[in-house]
Formats: C-alpha cells, sequence, structure tokens
C-alpha cells in the first residue's frame, strides 16, 4: 500500500482536470507500444521483400534475403513485449489449445502461427534449400548437421527441383503479402475496435497501422544494409540504395495521407471527444506526436529524400541523407505507436481530465526490459545470418 | 500408386512429414492439455463453477441480516439508504449471522465513514446530499443528527447551497451573485424534503433573459443589453452563456 501511494502521488499532481479514479495509471505501458512497433517492422520488411519476388524490382536483390531474415527475427521477438506484459508466459499456450474465435486478442495465435510458419519459415526454406544443400556438402562438424537439419535432409538439386522452388518462393509470397496485411492489419483492428475509446476507435486504424508498417519495415532494412554492408567490407549498391529510399518515399506519402485523412476526418466529425483530444495533442503529446512524429519523423526526411531526388545529389551525400532519414523514420514511427498506445490512455472517459505516463526504469515492464526486447532481434539476426548468410557471395553458384 | 508418389517432388515429401508431424503433435498437445471440462458450459472449465463456489464466504446477504432485524431493513427500505445492502457499512458478516453472540459486525460511527459518500465533490451529481465535512458540524459524529436507516435531514436544508454547493460557489463568484435563486427557478417547499419528487422549474425561452438584458428592460444601466431581434435568434440564451456565471467564454 506504501509503495502504491508512492508510486501514485507523483502522478497525481501532475494530472490536469477531472479524472475516474481507475485512470490514475495506465494499464499498458512501453511494452505494449514496443508490440505493435515490433509487428510492424516484421510486415514492412516482408512487403519490402515481397517487391522482388512478385514485382520483380530487380533492383532490391540485394535486400531480398536480409529483409526475409530481418522480419523473421523480428517475429520471433514481437510476442515477448505481450508475454512479459501479461505475466505467466507459462499460460500463453492455452490461446491455441482453447481458441475463442470471438476474440480478436485470443486469435492472435493463430495469426502468429500462420504468418511464422506458412510464411515466413517456408519461404526461407524454398529459397535457401539449394543453398543449404550445398553448404551441408562443403561443411563438417555441428555446422553440417544444423544445415542438414533445417533442409529436413533434403538432396534434390536438380534443374527441375529447383525450378519447382522458385514458384513456390513466388506463391509463398503472393499468400504472404495479404497474410502479413492480416498480421498487422489485426494489430490495428484490436486498437481501432476499441469502441469505447475515441482515440483509438477507427476503421482507418488497420490501414494506418498497416502503411507505418511498411514505412518502418522499409527503414529498418536500409538501415541494416547500410550498417552491415560497410562492416563487412563490401560496397553499398547506390542503385539498391536509391530503390529503397524510393519506397520509403511513396510509402512514406501514403501513410502521411492516410493519417491526415483519419485527423481531418475527426475535425470534421467533431464529436464529444473532440476539444479534450485537442488539448492532449495540443499538451501532453506536442511533443512526441507535432514535434517527433510529424515533423521529424515524416516531414523531414519527406523533404529530405525529395531534395535529393530533384537535385541529383553525389552519391555519399545521397547515402548521408538516406541513412539520417531511415533513422528519424524509425524514431517517427516508434512515437506514432507510442501516441496510439499512451496517448489513448492519458485522457479520461469522462473527457474532462487527463493523467500523465511515469515509465519505470526497472522491472518487467519498465525501459530497461523494453531496451533488451528491442535489442533482441538484433542478436537473433546476427545468429540467422551466421545459420542462413543472406550475402550474395555466400550463394552458390 | 507408386507413379503418383515417385511425381511428388522431394522436397513436398519431407515437408509433409514435417507438417504431419506437427500437426500431430498439437492433436496430441491439444487432447493432453485441454482441460476434460472446458467447453461443457460454456468457454471456460465448468470446475471452475465449483472452485468459485468452494471458496470461503464473507458475505452474509441482506436477506439473511433481516430474518432478525427486520424493524431495522424495512426502516432502511423505506427511506434513501434503501439501495445499500446493510453490509456496505455493518461489513461482511457471515460470521455474526453463524454465531451472532461471538461476532458482532462493525458499526461505524466516525466522521470519516458517511463523507466516503457524502464529501462534496464536482463529480457527483447536482441534488446528491453533499456536505464539506470540515465546516459541516466539524465536532460531532454523524449519527447524533442522521439516522443512518432514515438519512432523511432533521431539518430541510434552509439554503440552495446545502446541496447545490458547486453551482452556488461559483454563482458567489460571478455578476449574477446578488440574483437569488427563486428569481430564475420557481422552487416549492417539496423540493426541500423530497428533492427528486418536486424538481424546481427552469426558463424556458428567450425572453426570461430578456426581462434584463434586452434593449427595452427596465433594470440597471450596467446589465449588458443586446438586440433581441438581431442576437443569435435560433439559438436560447443558454446554449452560449452558462447562467451561473455568465461571463465565462
Amino acid at each position: 500500500m506504501e509503495e502504491l501511494i508512492q508510486h501514485l502521488t507523483p502522478i497525481l499532481k501532475e494530472v490536469w482536470g477531472y479524472i475516474f479514479p481507475n485512470e490514475i495509471e495506465l494499464h499498458w505501458g512501453i511494452l505494449i507500444v514496443l508490440y505493435p512497433y515490433l509487428t510492424g517492422l516484421v510486415a514492412g520488411a516482408f512487403i519490402l521483400a515481397s517487391l522482388v519476388k512478385v514485382f520483380n524490382v530487380k533492383e532490391l536483390q540485394p535486400t531480398y534475403r536480409l529483409a526475409m531474415l530481418t522480419a523473421m527475427a523480428f517475429l520471433i521477438v514481437a510476442p515477448l513485449p505481450l508475454l512479459g506484459h501479461l505475466g505467466h508466459p507459462e499460460k500463453s499456450y492455452e490461446i491455441l489449445i482453447t481458441p475463442n474465435s470471438a476474440s480478436a486478442m485470443a486469435m492472435f495465435g493463430f495469426v502468429y502461427a500462420w504468418y511464422l510458419m506458412a510464411v515466413l519459415c517456408l519461404e526461407i526454406w524454398f529459397e535457401y534449400r539449394r543453398d543449404i544443400i550445398l553448404w551441408a556438402q562443403k561443411e563438417t562438424g555441428i555446422k553440417k548437421w544444423i544445415h542438414k537439419i533445417i533442409s529436413l535432409f533434403s538432396k534434390d538439386i536438380s534443374e527441375k527441383a529447383i525450378h519447382f522452388d522458385k514458384k513456390w518462393v513466388k506463391i509463398i509470397t503472393i499468400i504472404g503479402i495479404p497474410s502479413a496485411f492480416l498480421l498487422h492489419g489485426y494489430v490495428g483492428f484490436i486498437f481501432g475496435s476499441i469502441k469505447a475509446n475515441p482515440w483509438w476507435s477507427s476503421v482507418l486504424m488497420p490501414i494506418v497501422f498497416l502503411f507505418s508498417a511498411i514505412v518502418s519495415g522499409i527503414a529498418m532494412v536500409l538501415i541494416l544494409y547500410m550498417i552491415i554492408t560497410p562492416i563487412r567490407g563490401k560496397e553499398l549498391d547506390i542503385v539498391c540504395l536509391d530503390k529503397l529510399a524510393s519506397y520509403l518515399f511513396y510509402a512514406m506519402i501514403i501513410d502521411f495521407s492516410l493519417e491526415a485523412l483519419d485527423f481531418i476526418h475527426r475535425i470534421y466529425e467533431s464529436e464529444e471527444s473532440i476539444n479534450i483530444l485537442a488539448y492532449l495533442v495540443s499538451n501532453k503529446l506536442f511533443i512526441s506526436l507535432i514535434v517527433i512524429q510529424l515533423f521529424m519523423g515524416m516531414l523531414i526526411p519527406l523533404a529530405m529524400i525529395s531534395l535529393i531526388k530533384i537535385f541529383k545529389a553525389p552519391s555519399d551525400l545521397k547515402k548521408m541523407v538516406y541513412f539520417i532519414s531511415a533513422i528519424l523514420v524509425q524514431v517517427g514511427i516508434f512515437s506514432t505507436r507510442w501516441n496510439i498506445v499512451i496517448g489513448g490512455q492519458l485522457f479520461s472517459k469522462s473527457f474532462r481530465g487527463l493523467t500523465v505516463y511515469k515509465i519505470t526504469f526497472f522491472g518487467l515492464e519498465g525501459f530497461f526490459a523494453s531496451v533488451v526486447i528491442f535489442c533482441l532481434p538484433f542478436v537473433l539476426l546476427y545468429l540467422l545470418t551466421k545459420i542462413l548468410p543472406p550475402w550474395e557471395e555466400a550463394r552458390n553458384p | 500408386m507408386k507413379k503418383i508418389w515417385h511425381k511428388i517432388p522431394e522436397q513436398v515429401k519431407r515437408l509433409s512429414v514435417l507438417l504431419i508431424v506437427i500437426v500431430a503433435v498439437f492433436i496430441v498437445a491439444n487432447s493432453l492439455l485441454t482441460p476434460k471440462d472446458f467447453g461443457l458450459v460454456g468457454h471456460y472449465r465448468a470446475g471452475s463453477i465449483q472452485e468459485n463456489a468452494d471458496r470461503e464466504l464473507k458475505y452474509a446477504g441482506q436477506e439473511a441480516c433481516a430474518d432478525c432485524h427486520d424493524d431495522l431493513w424495512k426502516l432502511k427500505n423505506a427511506n434513501y439508504h434503501k439501495n445499500l445492502s446493510c453490509e456496505v457499512c455493518h461489513g461482511p458478516s457471515i460470521n455474526h449471522t453463524n454465531d451472532p453472540d461471538q461476532f458482532k459486525p462493525e458499526i461505524p460511527r466516525d466522521r470519516t465513514f458517511c463523507v466516503v459518500c457524502h464529501e462534496y465533490n464536482t463529480s457527483r451529481p447536482t441534488g446528491y446530499p453533499q456536505i464539506v465535512s470540515e465546516a459541516h458540524n466539524p465536532r460531532k459524529i454523524c449519527v447524533t443528527c442522521h439516522n443512518p436507516h432514515n438519512p432523511t435531514p432533521p431539518q430541510a436544508p434552509k439554503e440552495c447551497s446545502a446541496c447545490h454547493a458547486e453551482i452556488s460557489s461559483v454563482k458567489s463568484v460571478s455578476s449574477h451573485m446578488d440574483i437569488p435563486c427563486t428569481k430564475c427557478h420557481v422552487t416549492t417547499e417539496k423540493h426541500r424534503l423530497h428533492p427528486r419528487e418536486f424538481r424546481p422549474t427552469k426558463p424556458v425561452d428567450r425572453e426570461f433573459c430578456g426581462q434584463c438584458h434586452s434593449q427595452s428592460a427596465k433594470a440597471d444601466k450596467f446589465i449588458p443589453r443586446i438586440n433581441m431581434v438581431t442576437h443569435e435568434p435560433r439559438y436560447v440564451c443558454w446554449q452560449c452563456h452558462y447562467p451561473h456565471l455568465p461571463e465565462a467564454q
């Protein structure tokens, strides 16, 4: 009790207006901010990969396998913030054995499993199968066995079999696009369907989530490609970077238009919540929404990329601008998730007051736990690149 | 058959085996891990109903109180606290119903108890009996004047502010401070004793405000005047002006 009072006293001092007693403390904290951010990166990275296979964008070939592995690494970590937030991870299997089709949240396990098993694992398996078999033939020891097991002891690398693999990579990617839309659209649906919360309740929410996911996924692969390639002592493919930046730009334009549409729609509708939401945006969310999300995360990168395209800048300047833009986009998209998740809980259902979110540093729901979870996908990606090198030179001729 | 088997690509065969293993593991895990009584009566374990029923009881329920204290029960049910259960004030009392001599329920006499519901708070509905405990007979305990089973005030409140404290405090700093409440609200005597059954009236038209604020009104010169014909004719006054604090924007 004493601890609770100590925790709530500083928050109470910053409460503005009238709020209900159970609204002082936020129930969804930084871990729930991290969850849509991570799933967004998965969906975005996969959509980027699909550009190569389905839409035949040859310039992006150098990032295709990297994008697939990035999606995989982030997908494996994506449920961890949920497990950390809910507690009792040992009970998580129950949503799979007793499926509740009436609950969007309870169906997550199936959406996740479908995307992981039927899309990502299968596509990576078909894409890598020939290389894995050839690697296993040359290797010895534990690596040989890892590759043998991953290839399911497959041996057939005949022309016909390789052709079959390629065909199926394409088919799975085609199935994968709606699946990626489903995965992240579903996360948006969870928020958009909460009709009691006017900040969340919007049919546009899944689609806004989806396009911000595509933006963040492309930016993340761009950042990873630009960091990993020099570390490996290789040259950056400027044509590939140009193409990545172009797609990032197009996705940002669509994302910006959708968010602007949502914003204008809310203002024009002017429901009874509009006053408190306007107050929320101009006060508690001013820095994270107007400054970080809109200016730093959207307008500045858009302006920078368009200037580079218009004035045909030298390639070194291009690289620097692309890299800074992608970093800003990441910060902006994280801020978007923050504004949705935290912003939606800051105003009272009485529409007459605002509370405040105080992040804790330690503990399962604290800042450090979320930093650890955020770093995990990069560790996983490192391990994945050791087992399944995505580099051009690792491919067997 | 053998021909068809040979026609299936090697990778499909291997994936099929993996798929069969995954499905088999899921089916086995599902049958082993799903509780046997799951889904019998709903999307939960049927046994959980019994588990909850087996939990230790703490509350007796007001029907049990009525068995012995029917005079108090009837009195309470005929008055303002009729929607409260006995144990809201007297605490969980199943031990008392089981052994009335050994266990006695709580009888809150502290001034801090009644104000949990009756301390003045802006979020409480207007007309709900509220006091500012620091100013309301500060040294007396509540039950000296109020019978909790029949909490009608011993004396009808003399001032409107006794119940409408918020409106009263707002009006006291407004330019309408000198206007008595009854100038705008016709209030019968019965409203003091039965506030919800006999409600005061409210002004219904623009002309009511126009008595003081129209250009032809016979009122003090310093009162702001408007042209009743041209000044927002499609609205009634209180859509834009809050009568208890008309200077508010």
